[in-house]
C-alpha cells in the first residue's frame, strides 16, 4: 500500500470514527434529539430541553388565541395518554383534529412548548379505498 | 377494455422475462448463438410490453376510468388534464410502472447503441437485466398492480383527486427527471457487473460507461435541484433542502456518481483505479435501490414516503441480492483488476481526483449514517433518535468547503507530479485574488462569520483558477488562429469534456454563493388587517385587501400586499393566497387548506411571503415573511451544471483532452 492511498484511507477512517463518536458516544444534543413517548413524559418530573414526540391531535382540543391567532394550545395523544402543547407560529395546512403530528420543543411542567410543528401528509392520498363506501 | 390490455401487457412482460432466463440457460448449455438472439428479442419485447402497459394506464387516467383503484385514488373529474398525466407517478403502483417504463427505454437504447459495440457483454447483460426486470415486474403484477379494479362494493362517483401540493409544474417535472437519473444507474450497474464477470473493465468500457454516467448524472443533478426548487416554491418553509431521508436518498447516489465521473478519468487517461471504479459504479445503483427501500418501506418516516403497501421486505431482498452478486464477482476477479502502477504524488492531478473522491465518499458516509442512524439506534437499544439538520450541516459544510477549494486546486495540478515552481506560479493569482476579496469582506462586512467568509474565499479562488484555465486555452488557440471569434469557437468545440467540466464547476461554485445566503436569512410572522402595515428588515409591508375567488377546484382567499423600502419607494405587490381544495365537498373533513405563496425575486435577495391564515369575521390576515438572500444563484448554478454537463456529453469530433 503506498503512502497516498494509506493517508486517504486514514482520513476517511478518522471522519467515520468522529461521526460515530458524535452521534453514538457523545450523543451530542445539538445533533441528535430523542423521540419520547407521551407515556414517558407524563411521568417525567424534570424539564427536558429538547424532545421530539409524535402523536395525533386530540379532537376538540385545539384552542386558538383569539387576539393572536398564531398562538395555539392543543393536546396530542397516543392511545390513552395525552399531553398539552403550546405553539406560536404558522401552523401547517393539514393541522386539524386527529391529524398526525410531529412536535419538537421543550418539555416543562407537563407542557410542551413547541418550536416545530409538522403534520404528516394527508392519508387520503395513500389511503385504502376499500374502507370507503363512496368517494 | 384498455385496462385489460394494459394488465395483459404486464403479464406478458413477466412471461417474456421468464422465457429470457430459459433462452440464456439454453445458450449456456448449447452455446448456440440463436438463443442469445432469442433472449435479446425477448428482452426487447418485454420493454415494448411495458411501454404498452404504461400507455394504457395513461389512457385510463386521462379518461377518468374510476373502475381502476389507482385512477380513483389519484385523480378526479376536476383534476386538470396536465395533472392527470402526472398522476401516473403520484402513487406507489403507478410510479413503479413508470420506473419500469423508463428502465425499458434505457434498456432499448443500451441494447441498440452500447451492446452493439461491445458484443462480449451481451450474455451477462441480458442475465442481469432479466433479474432486475423480473423483480420490478413481480412487484407490478402481484404487489402493486396499477390495473387493480376498485372493489365491487364501492360506488365511485368521483375520484380522490391529486394532492394539491403535487399540482405544480415543477413537481410535474421533478419526479420524471429524477427518475431518469435514478433508473439510468441501472445501465451503469448492468454494464459494470457484466464487464466485471467477463473481465472487460478496459478502455472501451470506461469510454462507453463515462458517456452513460454523464447523462445519468445530468438528470440526477437536474432532478435534485428541481426538487429543491419545488420545495422552495410550494412548501412555504422558505428553504430548498431539509436533509429529509428521501432527499438524502437522492443525494447519496449523486455523491457516488460524481466520484465515479472523476475517478474514471484517471482510468481513461492512465489505466488506474479499475477496482475503485467498479465499486463506485455498482454502488451508485445499490444506493439508488437502498434509497428506494428507505422511501417505500416506511422504516423511516418522511413527508415523501409512500406507506400503503409493504414493499420494504421485497426491496430489502432485492438489495441484498445486488450486494451479494456484486461482492461475489468483485472478490472473484479482484486480482484481474489490480494495476501495478500506483498514484505516488500528493501534488498531482491524479491526487486531486483522489481527494475529490475522498471528500465525496466522506460526505456520502455522513449522509448515510445520519439517515440510517435512527434505525440502527432503535434496533440497538430501543431508543428512537431524530437526527436534525444540525448534524448534516455541522459535518458536511466544512467538507463541502474543502471540495469547493479543490475544484479550484485540481485544474492547477499537473499529471503525475507538479513541481513546486509550477505550484507556486499556478496558485499565485487565485490566492492573491481571494486574499483581496477576503480583506474587503473583513473591512466592509457588518459582522464576521467564519463559514461565509471561508466560502467566499473558496468561491473567488475557484472562479479565478477556472478563468485562468480558460484564458490559457484561449491564448493557445489565439496564437494559432489570431482571430478572436475563431479562437473562442475552437476553444469551445475542442476539449469538450474538460471545458464542459469547468462549466459544471462554475455552476457548483454558484450553488455555494446561494448556500452562503442561507446564513443571512431572516423571518417574521405577523398579523394585519386591510389598510394596516408593518416594518421588517428595512421593508414596509402594507396589506391592501383580501378578496375571495371561487376557482375550478378550489376556493382562494387572495391577499394583496404592497412592499416599499425605507424611503417609501414602491418595490412590488405580493399576492400570497390561502386556498381550500375540495371545498365543494359537504364533508368538511375532506376540505384541504393550502397556502400558495408569492415570491419577489431578485439576484440579491428574495422576499418570500406566505399567507398562513385568515379570519373573515375580524378581517385579520396572518403572514409569514422571509428575506432570503442570494437564493437565485442556486437556480442559476443548477442551470449551468446541466448546460455544462450536456456540453461535456455532446460528442466531439476531435477530442484531445
Amino acid at each position: 500500500m503506498n503512502k497516498v492511498y494509506t493517508s486517504l484511507i486514514l482520513v476517511f477512517g478518522l471522519v467515520v470514527l468522529w461521526t460515530i463518536y458524535l452521534t453514538n458516544i457523545r450523543e451530542d444534543k445539538n445533533l441528535t434529539v430523542r423521540y419520547y413517548t407521551i407515556k414517558e413524559l407524563t411521568v417525567e418530573e424534570k424539564s427536558i430541553n429538547k424532545v421530539k414526540i409524535g402523536g395525533l391531535v386530540k379532537p376538540n382540543s385545539i384552542d386558538i388565541n383569539e387576539s393572536n391567532r398564531l398562538e395555539v394550545w392543543f393536546y396530542v395523544y397516543q392511545g390513552e395518554d395525552s399531553l398539552k402543547v403550546y405553539y406560536n407560529g404558522t401552523r401547517p395546512d393539514l393541522f386539524k383534529d386527529d391529524a398526525e403530528v410531529v412536535i419538537s420543543g421543550k418539555f416543562d411542567n407537563n407542557l410542551i412548548t413547541a418550536t416545530e410543528l409538522q403534520t404528516k401528509c394527508a392519508s387520503r392520498y395513500e389511503g385504502d379505498l376499500k374502507n370507503i363506501n363512496s368517494i | 377494455m384498455v385496462s385489460q390490455i394494459g394488465s395483459l401487457a404486464l403479464s406478458i412482460a413477466s412471461g417474456l422475462i421468464l422465457s429470457t432466463f430459459f433462452f440464456l440457460i439454453y445458450y449456456r448449455l448449447t452455446k448456440d448463438k440463436l438463443f442469445i438472439d432469442l433472449s435479446e428479442r425477448s428482452i426487447i419485447a418485454t420493454c415494448l410490453s411495458i411501454v404498452l402497459a404504461t400507455i394504457c394506464l395513461l389512457n385510463e387516467l386521462l379518461i377518468s376510468n374510476f373502475n381502476l383503484q389507482y385512477v380513483a385514488q389519484y385523480t378526479s373529474y376536476e383534476t386538470p388534464m396536465f395533472y392527470k398525466v402526472t398522476s401516473l407517478w403520484a402513487g406507489q403502483a403507478g410510479s413503479l410502472l413508470f420506473w419500469t417504463f423508463i428502465m425499458s427505454v434505457y434498456t432499448l437504447i443500451y441494447i441498440f447503441f452500447t451492446l452493439n459495440k461491445i458484443k462480449v457483454l451481451k450474455y451477462h447483460s441480458y442475465f442481469i437485466f432479466a433479474i432486475i426486470f423480473g423483480f420490478f415486474l413481480f412487484l407490478s403484477n402481484f404487489i402493486a398492480n396499477p390495473f387493480e379494479p376498485v372493489s365491487p362494493d364501492i360506488i365511485v362517483q368521483n375520484g380522490n383527486g391529486l394532492n394539491p401540493l403535487l399540482q405544480n409544474v415543477t413537481m410535474a417535472i421533478h419526479p420524471p427527471i429524477l427518475y431518469l437519473g435514478f433508473i439510468g444507474t441501472t445501465i451503469l450497474f448492468v454494464m459494470t457487473l457484466s464487464a466485471l464477470i467477463v473481465n472487460e473493465i478496459n478502455y472501451q468500457w470506461v469510454k462507453s460507461i463515462r458517456s452513460w454516467a454523464l447523462i445519468v448524472w445530468t438528470f440526477l443533478s437536474a432532478g435534485i435541484i428541481l426538487g429543491g426548487y419545488w420545495a422552495y416554491q410550494e412548501l412555504g418553509w422558505g428553504g430548498y433542502w431539509a436533509w429529509d431521508p428521501v432527499e438524502n436518498s437522492s443525494l447519496m447516489p449523486w455523491f457516488l456518481l460524481t466520484a465515479f465521473i472523476h475517478s474514471s478519468i484517471i482510468q481513461e487517461k492512465r489505466g488506474l483505479l479499475k477496482t475503485w471504479n467498479v465499486l463506485l459504479a455498482s454502488l451508485t445503483y445499490i444506493f439508488v435501490i437502498l434509497g428506494t427501500f428507505i422511501t417505500r418501506s416506511g422504516i423511516i418516516s418522511s413527508v415523501h414516503s409512500f406507506t400503503a403497501e409493504s414493499l420494504g421486505p421485497l426491496f430489502f431482498v432485492f438489495l441484498c441480492t445486488l450486494i451479494l452478486l456484486t461482492m461475489f464477482w468483485f472478490f472473484k476477479h479482484y486480482h484481474l483488476l489490480v494495476s501495478e502502477e500506483k498514484i505516488k504524488s500528493f501534488t498531482s492531478r491524479e491526487g486531486g481526483f483522489l481527494y475529490n473522491n475522498l471528500l465525496l465518499i466522506t460526505m456520502c458516509f455522513i449522509v448515510l449514517w445520519g439517515t440510517l442512524f435512527p434505525i440502527i439506534s432503535e434496533a440497538w437499544n430501543g431508543e428512537k433518535i431524530h437526527i436534525g439538520q444540525n448534524y448534516f450541516n455541522q459535518l458536511n459544510v466544512p467538507i463541502g468547503i474543502f471540495l469547493l477549494f479543490l475544484m479550484g486546486i485540481g485544474p492547477l495540478l499537473s499529471w503525475k507530479k507538479t513541481s513546486s515552481s509550477t505550484l507556486i506560479s499556478n496558485f499565485k493569482i487565485p490566492m492573491i485574488s481571494s486574499f483581496i476579496i477576503g480583506s474587503l469582506y473583513m473591512v466592509f462586512a457588518d459582522e464576521f462569520r467564519f463559514y461565509p467568509f471561508v466560502t467566499l474565499l473558496g468561491i473567488i479562488f475557484t472562479l479565478t483558477a477556472i478563468s485562468i484555465e480558460f484564458k490559457k486555452s484561449f491564448d493557445s488557440h489565439y496564437s494559432k488562429d489570431s482571430s478572436f471569434f475563431k479562437a473562442i469557437f475552437n476553444l469551445l468545440s475542442q476539449n469538450r469534456h474538460k471545458n464542459g467540466g469547468y462549466i459544471v464547476h462554475i455552476g457548483i461554485t454558484l450553488l455555494f454563493v446561494g448556500f452562503v445566503g442561507r446564513a443571512f436569512e431572516v423571518e417574521r410572522e405577523f398579523v394585519l388587517k386591510p389598510g394596516e402595515q408593518t416594518y421588517f428588515a428595512n421593508y414596509n409591508f402594507i396589506l391592501n385587501s383580501v378578496t375571495t375567488e371561487e376557482r375550478n377546484n378550489h376556493l382562494a382567499a387572495i391577499s394583496s400586499m404592497d412592499v416599499t423600502d425605507e424611503s417609501n419607494t414602491y418595490i412590488t405587490t405580493l399576492y400570497p393566497e390561502k386556498r381550500i381544495y375540495f371545498y365543494r365537498n359537504p364533508d368538511t373533513e375532506k376540505h384541504q387548506p393550502h397556502s400558495e405563496l408569492d415570491i419577489y425575486s431578485t439576484m440579491n435577495k428574495d422576499i418570500y411571503s406566505v399567507f398562513s391564515s385568515y379570519d373573515s369575521d375580524t378581517k385579520e390576515a396572518y403572514f409569514k415573511i422571509m428575506i432570503n438572500p442570494l437564493v437565485n444563484w442556486v437556480w442559476i448554478g443548477g442551470i449551468m451544471i446541466v448546460l455544462g454537463s450536456l456540453f461535456a456529453f455532446w460528442p466531439s469530433s476531435s477530442r484531445r483532452d
